[in-house]
């Protein structure tokens, strides 16, 4: 597989911080890939350094497989925390300076204004746009030159619902090209519904990482009713691919280990002559998950 | 180099802070100039001395250096600008590396520096032939070497500026402590120390490019301050100019964006 940005023991200290530790990362190309922690994590320390903006305490990262250099910025289009663009300048003024350094036609700007719906204000000062329009001209920034990767730092920071939607779409679109996105964000839903990948970042830690579907699968509950609930709960209590188990007041909430499906459940129970009335599989929400990961400090470090 | 200089431009060109700066700078020294002219001594205009060829490059060089802090606080403007609208930020990101922003930069402190020098060369070429008689060509030329000091000088005044606007990255504090640097702390020092030495200390060799006219007169009451003559103050202010880039490069290369 082509990784397209590895990290390794990458660290960032801050006088009195440990924004960084010790993190190891890989993007795998045409992945979508989230990167995921509440504010001052260590989500924007990551991005600031891979992208060249911060110096690295320790460790290190390689894009393509290359140390970054002028030719590995060219197949990046990155957003970093703001918008960042001259006041004074339009919006086609400013996308003329990022051409000129990204080596890019100034016949794609016009098509990317149109992309994020700025066409009919390209003459416009930057000063003058609102904060969702400036978010979206970031965007047009990063996309201008059709590059192979996108970062993007919270991307819908500012964004009114219908906004959201849009740059939503517009990174889907983008992804089904078989581009490699990463997304720094905070919001859980962001990530779980156009990431195929995710890490989850604590305090500079990583938490975990990896697909988001198997991230989610992984603390997948089962919830079962039956007729003969106390002798179900002593039964499935010695069971050891039974995780964890809790009795309400007419079911039990399983949580089991991998390889153990609910159909094993359902196949055990039966043979000890316990039929059940009802079998429901619960895939927790990313951010009930999300938040179980973080509140979980016996998590290893992956 | 060239492409970003262009570059350069269009984050220029559309800047009304920067024409203004420029118009202050050509309205200022023009105004300046011509009421100087006017100035009777002894029922005399001091203008049709001073302001004669080959004297008049002298005078002229001499006045043009007191605005030279002016695009000094511009280019400190410029910088911090950058930092404002973390602009320097995202062109790291999109494909600069920290040499070319400080090669960006002094491409344009070079390109500020001929506009102004030109424009100096050309006001003296007015004044000049208004002042003298009988101006042949050798006359008019000779003493005009006092422009290329004088540019010299003025990419002096601003690269320290490019120099503080690298180290403070905030407009109104670079600019105070570039005013205080230049016109507090190294007089200052130039007290304290021996001549011999203060002679080499950098706002002091940059000012020994254009000596005041009529300096010796005035020495001769107030004693003669060491100082290197123009010619011997280039080489040492180039080095100083050098130093400033490779100083700033230095600042950027160490710290966090």
């Amino acid at each position: 597989m082509n990784n397209i940005l590895e990290i390794q023991n990458l660290s960032k200290r801050y006088p009195g911080v440990q924004a960084l530790d010790n993190l190891n990362l890989t993007v795998e190309g045409g992945s979508t890939f989230g990167l995921l922690g509440p504010n001052g994590s260590g989500k924007t320390t990551t991005l600031g350094i891979v992208l060249d903006v911060l110096k690295a305490s320790g460790g290190s990262f390689s894009w393509f497989g290359q140390p970054v250099s002028r030719a590995t910025k060219r197949r990046i289009g990155a957003i970093l925390e703001t918008p960042n663009f001259y006041a004074y300048l339009s919006a086609t003024q400013n996308l003329k300076i990022v051409a000129d350094i990204k080596h890019v036609s100034y016949a794609a700007i016009d098509p990317v204004l149109e992309t994020i719906g700025l066409l009919s204000r390209r003459h416009s000062a930057f000063k003058e746009f609102s904060l969702g329009m400036k978010q979206r001209l970031a965007l047009g920034a990063a996309l201008l030159g059709d590059p192979e990767v996108l970062v993007l730092d919270e991307p819908t920071n500012g964004l009114d619902p219908e906004g959201i939607a849009e740059v939503r779409e517009l990174i889907r679109k983008v992804a089904d090209q078989g581009k490699t996105i990463i997304i720094a964000s905070h919001l859980l839903d962001e990530v779980q519904k156009v990431c195929t990948h995710m890490a989850v970042l604590q305090k500079g830690k990583l938490k975990v990482s990896g697909r988001v579907d198997a991230i989610l699968n992984q603390h997948d509950q089962v919830i079962i009713s039956t007729d003969e609930l106390e002798k179900a709960f002593i039964f499935l209590q010695q069971l050891s691919q039974v995780k964890l188990i809790r009795k309400e007041k007419t079911e039990l909430i399983l949580s089991l280990s991998d390889g153990f499906s609910s159909a094993d459940v359902n196949q055990v129970l039966f043979a000890q002559g316990i039929v059940l009335s009802q079998l429901t599989v619960r895939k927790k929400s990313l951010e009930s998950q999300f938040l179980d990961i973080i509140r979980d400090q016996n998590t290893p470090a992956a | 180099m060239i492409r970003y200089l262009t570059t350069e431009l269009r984050k220029l060109f559309p800047y009304r802070t920067f024409w203004l700066f420029l118009l202050l700078y050509m309205g200022l020294l023009l105004l300046l100039l011509f009421s100087a002219s006017q100035v009777q001594i002894n029922n005399q205009a001091i203008g049709d001395n001073l302001y004669k060829f080959p004297d008049i490059w002298a005078t002229l060089t001499y006045i043009a250096s007191n605005f030279n802090l002016l695009l000094g606080i511009l280019f400190i403007t410029l910088i911090t600008d950058e930092y404002a609208f973390r602009t320097i930020r995202q062109q790291v990101i999109d494909g600069l590396f920290r040499s070319d922003i400080i090669l960006n930069k002094f491409g344009v402190v070079l390109l500020v520096g001929t506009f102004c020098s030109v424009y100096v060369f050309g006001l003296g070429l007015g004044f000049g032939l208004q002042h003298t008689p009988a101006a042949t060509p050798a006359k008019v030329f000779s003493g005009s070497l006092h422009v290329v000091y004088y540019l010299v000088q003025a990419l002096g005044y601003m690269s320290i500026a490019v120099f503080f606007a690298f180290l403070i990255r905030r407009n109104g504090l670079a600019i105070i402590a570039y005013l205080v640097y230049t016109k507090m702390i190294e007089p200052l020092i130039h007290w304290q120390i021996p001549d011999e030495l203060d002679k080499y200390f950098p706002m002091k060799v940059f000012s020994s490019l254009t000596p005041m006219p009529g300096r010796e007169v005035f020495e001769t009451i107030t004693g003669p301050t060491m100082q290197l003559s123009p010619q011997q103050a280039v080489l040492p202010a180039l080095t100083y100019i050098l130093l400033f880039y490779l100083l700033s490069y230095l600042l950027l290369k160490m710290r966090d964006l």
